[in-house]
C-alpha cells in the first residue's frame, strides 16, 4: 500500500499573518520619483582610491540594466530636480541593491545603501536646495556583508540588475507598525520564548490586522491597528522574562578576506558613516569601532567624514575600541608583533582623540595566546572581549562569558567571551537567546549581546534601533540596556570579586587548519618579525654612535607586517588577491630592511646571548650547500650584541662513517630509503630515541568542509595518501662539518626532496624540504614516534613556554588535538628528550609519544590556488640531555631562527639572563626602549650600572630602578635616556 | 583567447573568489572552466554574457562562452 504523508496545505494563521505583513510593507513608502537620468562609469579598483576605467565611459543607466562588473567599483552620477509635489517633505533616497554604495549629494557624504538598508535620509542635509547632484561609488561583492543575512544570499553574483533609485517620502504610521509587528512575529516565532505568550501574540497580531483593509490601506487603518497593539500587545504584563542584556552596537569589519585591503577603504568608509547618519536621527544611539589602521585610512582619504566622527567621539557616542592596530590572529604573531599592535594603536588614539583604550576588542580572532594578558595589562588594557570561543567550539562548551583571564605570567585582565555572534541584528529572539545562553548569571552581571551586521563593515540599522525602542514595551523580554563597550566592561566586571577565573590559553575547539594554511605567508612573518628586530637593534646601535635613526621607515615596515598579521590574513582564509597583496607587502619591507640593515665588514650577533650553536653562514666559496646556496656550518662563537670576523677551519678527522648505518660523534643512525629514521641510537647518553615512525612524511586526505582553509578534522588520518620513492636516499655531500643524504618522494602531482643534515659539532640533524606541491584536499606532516614516556610536551610561545598534555583522557585534551607552537616544541623524560625546532611552522599534534608537524596543506576554499607551488623549509631534530631549559633549546631556536647580518657593531650591557626582544628608540626618540623577556620560568634579578626608567610597552615611564627584579615569563621594558 | 582570459578576466573573477582557467576555443565557443565563487554562482550566465561583450570589445571577435562548473564536494548536497 502507497504511503501518502498528509501535509497541511491551508493556510495556518500565522502565515496569514505574515502574508499580510509583506503586504503592509509595500506602502511604506508614501510617494516615490524616480531617477531617471542616472549615469554610470565603470571601473576596477587597482589600489587605495586608484582606479582603472572601462573603455565606454559614462553610460546612462536606467532599470532592468544590468550594473557593475567582476572586481568592479562603478561611479554613478544624476542630478535631480526635487518635483513641486515632494518640496517640503521629509525626503529619502531609495536604492535597492546588492552593492555597496556610499551616497553623496550636493557635496555632502549622505549615507550608505547595501543588501541590509535601502534608503537614506536626505533632507537635513540637503538644505532649501531644489537640485540635488548625486555621486556614488559603489562596489559590490560576489560574498554580500553578511551571509547571516538571509536577504543578502540572494542577490550574490558579479553581475546585478539595476533596479532604479527614488526620491521618496515614507509614510510614517505605517512604518512604525511594520517595526511593531517585526518585533512581535521574531518572538512569536521563537521557541525561546513562553509558549502561551507566543500563542497570545498569534492570536493578537491577527486580530490587530484584521483591522486593515489590505484592498485599499488607509493611514486610518494603519493607525487604528497600531493602537490595537499598543492597547492590547504592549499593554499586557501577563507574561514576564528575565535577565539583563547589555547591548553594544559594533561592525565587525575584515580589513581583507573576500575582499582586498583596498577595498577595506570605502567599505569602512560606508560602515562609519551609516553610523554617524544614524547618531544624527537617534540621540541615545552609541557605536563600538575598532582598529586604529581603519580611523588611520578614514582620516587619510575622507578628513571630512573623520572630522565628524571625531565630534563624536568626543561626545562619547562614536567609540573607539580595541587597543590594537589591527584586529589580528592571536596564535601565529610573536610577543613583541602583538605588543606593537598595542603601541600603534594606542599611540595612534591618543594622539588623534587624547584616550587610551582600556579594552582589547577581538570578536572573530580564532583563539588567544596564553601571552596576552600580560601584553595587555602592559599596554594600558584591563579588559579583553572575543567571542568565538563561546560559539565555534565544536567539542566543549567553554565556561565562562564574564571571568577573569590569567595569563602565562599571572597578570590578569578581566574577560568577556559573550555567548553568541557577534553579528546579529538585535532581535528579541536574539537577545533571548544571548540570556538563555549565559553561563555567569549570578556571577559575571549583565551579559554582553553585540548588534549591528558585520564581517565587510554594514553595521547598524534603523530598523535595529527602532527595536531597541520598543524593548522595554515587552514584559517578556529580559531587560536591556543600550550601553557604550567600556562602559558595560566597567559596570559589570570592574571590581566584580564573584567573577570565576581561567588560568590558560583561549584554545578555540575550530580553525587548527590556520596555523598551517598559505605557509609562505608564515614563512615570511616569521622571517621579517625577527628582522624588524635586527633592523631597529643596528639603528640604535648606529644611532649611539651618530647616525639618525630610521623613525619614519621603520614604523612604515612595522605597520605593514601587523595589517598583514589581520585574522584573515595571516591565518590564510582569504582569495587569491589578498595573497597576491601580503606577498607584494612582505617582499617591500624585505627590501626595505635590507636597506636599513645594510652592511658591514664583520659578522653581527643581534642576539643578546653568545651564539654557541651551529649556524649555516652563507659563501659563494662555501663547502656545503643549503637550499642551493653556498656556504659553511660553523659554530660562531660570537658574544652577545657583537660583531667578529668568522674564520672556518677544516677538521682533518674523519668524523662520520656512512654505512647502513650512519655513524657521527653522537648518534649511530640507521635511514630508511625514504628518509625516515628506523633508529636514532645516542651515542652520549647510550638511548635509543625512536619507537615507531619517525621522520616520516604522512599525507592525509584532508576535507574539513565548508570552512575549508580554517579547519583540520579530527578524523585526517583515516585516510592516508601515498607517498612514493621516487629517488631514495643517497648520501649527497660528506665533509668536515656535514654529512648530507637525499631522498626524492612524490605522489602523482607532487615532488618532496628531503635532504637531511647530520653534523660534526651538533646534536641537531636538520631536515630540508623542497616541495613542488600540487595537491588538491591534501595535509603534509612530518611524524616523530618517540621513545619518550610523558604526558606532556612543552611548546615555545615566543615569550616562555605552555605545558600540553598528550594524553586524550577528556573531551578538553581531545578537542585540542591540533596545536599552536612557535619556534619549537619537545617532549621529554627527566633525564633527556627531543626538541622538533622549526623556522617556519605553528602547527603541531602531540599525542602520547608522538609528535606530528604540520607542514603543508592544499584548501581550495576561499583560494582554489592556496598553497601550490614551490616550497622550501627546515626543521631540525635535537635529542638532548636533560629537560629543554638545560639543554638551551630556546636558544638555540632563536639561532636557528635569526641569520647572522654583517654590521660593526656592539653593545656593552647585554641582559643575558633574559632574551631581549627589542632594542629601539623611543617613539618620541627620548629613550633607547630595550625590552627583555623571562623565557624559561625563573625568577630572578639583574642589577644595572645606574638608574634605568622603568616603562609599561606603551612606553610611559612608571618608576625608575637600578636592579630589575623578573618572576617567570615576565616582559619587562625598560628607557635609557638616548642622551 | 587564452591569454586574454589568463592575464585580463582571471584577475577579475579572483577578486571576487571566483576563478575562471581556459580549455579551449573552437568554433567561436569559449569554454572555460569555472571554480571558488563562480562554481556555485546563481547568476553566473550574466557574467559568461559579460565575458563575450569583453571579448568582442578587447578582441574584435563574437564568440559564446560555455562554463563547465567545478563545484566543491562540500556545496555539492
Amino acid at each position: 500500500m502507497a504511503h501518502i504523508k498528509v501535509v497541511r496545505r491551508s493556510m495556518r494563521p500565522e502565515e496569514w499573518t505574515d502574508l499580510r505583513f509583506g503586504w503592509l510593507k509595500r506602502y511604506i513608502y508614501g510617494e516615490k520619483f524616480e531617477i531617471e537620468n542616472i549615469r554610470v562609469r565603470n571601473a576596477r579598483q587597482t589600489a587605495e582610491m586608484e582606479y582603472e576605467y572601462y573603455p565606454e565611459g559614462w553610460q546612462p543607466l536606467k532599470r532592468g540594466d544590468m550594473y557593475f562588473t567582476p572586481d568592479g567599483t562603478a561611479f554613478f552620477e544624476a542630478d535631480v530636480v526635487i518635483p513641486e509635489k515632494l518640496k517640503g517633505k521629509e525626503l529619502w533616497f531609495s536604492l535597492k541593491t546588492a552593492a555597496e554604495i556610499i551616497v553623496k549629494v550636493n557635496g555632502v557624504y549622505v549615507g550608505g545603501v547595501d543588501p541590509n538598508r535601502d534608503r537614506i535620509l536626505l533632507t537635513p542635509y540637503i538644505g532649501d536646495e531644489s537640485v540635488l547632484h548625486f555621486e556614488m561609488e559603489g562596489y559590490n561583492r560576489s560574498k554580500p556583508d553578511d551571509e547571516r543575512n538571509p536577504e543578502s544570499l540572494s542577490v550574490r553574483g558579479c553581475r546585478q540588475i539595476f533596479e532604479g533609485a527614488y526620491l521618496a517620502v515614507i509614510n510614517h504610521t505605517v512604518l512604525d507598525l511594520v517595526y511593531d509587528i517585526e518585533l512581535l512575529l521574531d518572538i512569536a516565532k521563537s521557541d525561546l520564548f513562553n509558549e502561551d505568550y507566543r500563542a497570545f501574540l498569534n492570536r493578537e497580531l491577527d486580530r490587530a490586522l484584521n483591522l486593515i483593509d489590505f484592498d485599499n490601506v488607509t493611514n486610518e487603518d494603519a493607525a487604528a491597528t497600531k493602537k490595537y497593539v499598543d492597547d492590547v500587545i504592549y499593554a499586557n504584563t501577563d507574561y514576564k522574562g528575565s535577565g539583563d542584556v547589555a547591548l553594544v552596537a559594533h561592525s565587525h569589519l575584515d580589513l581583507a578576506y573576500y575582499w582586498r585591503r583596498i577595498h577595506t577603504v570605502q567599505k569602512n568608509l560606508r560602515t562609519v558613516l551609516i553610523q554617524l547618519r544614524l547618531m544624527d536621527r537617534y540621540p541615545e544611539f552609541k557605536y563600538t569601532h575598532t582598529q586604529a589602521y581603519t580611523y588611520e585610512t578614514l582620516e587619510k582619504y575622507y578628513p571630512e567624514v573623520f572630522a565628524e566622527l571625531k565630534l563624536r567621539i568626543a561626545e562619547g557616542r562614536f567609540e573607539p575600541v580595541g587597543a590594537m592596530y589591527v584586529e589580528p590572529d592571536c596564535n601565529i604573531p610573536s610577543a613583541e608583533s602583538l605588543i606593537r599592535q598595542c603601541l600603534y594603536g594606542q599611540h595612534y588614539f591618543r594622539r588623534k582623540f587624547g584616550i587610551t583604550v582600556n579594552n582589547c576588542w577581538l570578536p572573530d580572532v580564532f583563539g588567544n595566546s596564553w601571552i596576552l594578558p600580560q601584553i595587555l595589562k602592559k599596554s594600558g588594557v584591563d579588559y579583553f572581549v572575543s567571542n568565538k570561543m563561546s560559539t565555534w567550539n565544536d567539542t566543549n562548551r567553554f565556561p565562562h562569558n564574564n571571568f577573569i583571564w590569567r595569563g602565562i605570567d599571572g597578570s590578569e585582565v578581566l574577560a568577556c567571551v559573550p555567548p553568541t555572534h557577534f553579528i546579529t541584528w538585535n532581535m528579541p529572539s536574539q537577545i533571548q537567546e544571548n540570556w538563555e545562553a549565559y553561563q555567569d548569571k549570578n556571577t559575571g552581571g549583565q551579559t554582553l549581546s553585540m548588534f549591528g551586521y558585520g564581517d565587510g563593515g554594514s553595521g547598524c540599522t534603523e530598523e535595529m534601533l527602532e527595536m531597541m525602542r520598543r524593548f522595554e514595551k515587552l514584559s517578556i523580554m529580559p531587560k536591556t540596556e543600550h550601553t557604550s563597550g567600556a562602559g558595560f566592561l566597567e559596570k559589570n566586571l570592574k571590581d566584580n570579586a564573584s567573577l570565576q577565573k581561567w588560568d590558560g590559553e583561549l584554545y578555540l575547539e575550530m580553525h587548527r587548519g590556520t596555523f598551517t594554511t598559505k605557509c609562505e605567508m608564515k614563512k615570511y612573518n616569521r622571517r621579517l618579525e625577527f628582522k624588524l628586530r635586527e633592523a631597529e637593534i643596528i639603528s640604535t646601535l648606529r644611532h649611539l654612535k651618530g647616525a639618525e635613526y630610521p623613525y619614519e621607515e621603520i614604523r612604515d615596515c612595522y605597520k605593514k607586517l601587523l595589517l598583514n598579521q589581520f585574522h584573515d590574513i595571516l591565518p590564510g582564509s582569504h582569495i587569491t588577491p589578498v595573497y597576491r597583496d601580503a606577498m607584494a607587502d612582505y617582499e617591500e619591507v624585505d627590501r626595505r630592511l635590507d636597506k636599513i640593515i645594510g652592511t658591514g665588514e664583520k659578522y653581527f650577533n643581534s642576539l643578546n646571548f653568545t651564539r654557541s650553536h651551529l649556524t649555516f653562514i652563507e659563501d659563494e666559496n662555501g663547502k656545503s650547500l643549503r637550499f642551493g646556496k653556498r656556504g659553511n656550518w660553523v659554530i660562531p662563537n660570537i658574544p652577545a650584541l657583537s660583531s667578529a670576523e668568522i674564520s672556518w677551519r677544516t677538521f682533518a678527522g674523519d668524523w662520520c662513517e656512512i654505512a647502513d648505518v650512519v655513524t657521527t660523534p653522537f648518534y649511530k643512525i640507521k635511514f630508511n630509503y625514504d628518509g625516515s629514521i628506523e633508529s636514532l641510537y645516542d651515542r652520549e647518553l647510550d638511548r635509543e630515541w625512536t619507537k615507531g615512525e619517525f621522520n616520516k612524511l604522512k599525507l592525509y586526505k584532508d576535507n574539513p568542509g565548508v570552512y575549508d582553509a580554517w579547519d583540520i578534522l579530527p578524523n585526517y588520518k583515516d585516510r592516508e595518501v601515498e607517498v612514493k620513492i621516487i629517488s631514495p636516499l643517497k648520501t649527497v655531500e660528506k665533509n668536515s662539518e656535514v654529512a648530507s643524504f637525499e631522498v626524492v618522494l612524490g605522489t602523482e602531482k607532487s615532488t618532496w626532496k628531503r635532504i637531511i643534515h647530520v653534523f660534526r659539532q651538533s646534536r641537531g640533524i636538520e631536515v630540508e624540504n623542497i616541495v613542488d606541491w600540487n595537491e588538491k584536499h591534501v595535509l603534509a606532516k612530518a611524524e616523530f614516534d618517540c621513545n619518550v614516556l610523558t604526558r606532556k610536551a612543552v611548546c615555545d610561545t615566543s615569550a616562555g613556554f605552555i605545558e600540553r598534555e598528550t594524553h586524550r583522557n577528556t573531551s578538553w585534551q581531545q578537542a585540542r588535538f591540533e596545536v599552536c607552537h612557535h619556534k619549537w616544541c619537545d617532549m621529554a623524560e627527566t633525564d633527556g628528550g627531543i626538541a622538533l625546532i622549526n623556522d617556519c611552522k605553528y602547527g603541531v599534534s602531540l599525542e602520547e609519544n608522538k609528535m606530528s608537524l604540520s607542514l603543508l596543506r592544499a584548501t581550495i576554499r576561499p583560494d582554489v590556488t592556496s598553497d601550490l607551488g614551490h616550497h622550501e623549509f627546515a626543521y631540525m631534530i635535537m635529542p638532548h640531555k636533560g629537560d629543554f631549559v638545560s639543554a638551551e633549546i630556546n636558544n638555540i631556536a632563536f639561532e636557528y631562527n635569526v641569520p647572522l647580518c654583517k654590521a660593526d657593531l656592539t653593545c656593552e650591557n647585554s641582559f643575558g639572563e633574559l632574551y631581549m626582544q627589542t632594542m629601539k628608540m623611543s617613539e618620541d626618540g627620548s629613550m633607547i626602549v630595550i625590552r627583555l623577556s623571562e623565557q624559561d620560568g625563573k625568577r630572578g634579578s639583574i642589577k644595572l650600572g645606574g638608574k634605568v626608567k622603568i616603562l609599561n610597552m606603551l612606553e610611559d615611564v612608571t618608576g625608575e630602578s637600578e636592579t630589575l627584579e623578573y618572576s617567570p615569563f615576565e616582559i619587562l621594558t625598560i628607557g635609557i635616556p638616548a642622551d | 583567447m587564452e591569454n586574454y582570459i589568463n592575464t585580463v578576466i582571471k584577475p577579475k573573477l579572483q577578486g571576487d573568489g571566483g576563478e575562471i582557467d581556459y580549455v579551449s576555443y573552437e568554433n567561436s565557443v569559449l569554454t572555460v572552466l569555472l571554480q571558488g565563487e563562480c562554481s556555485k554562482c546563481l547568476i553566473v550566465e550574466r557574467c559568461l554574457d559579460w565575458i563575450a561583450y569583453e571579448i568582442k570589445r578587447d578582441l574584435g571577435v563574437e564568440i559564446s562562452v560555455k562554463a563547465i562548473r567545478k563545484k566543491p564536494y562540500f556545496w555539492d548536497k
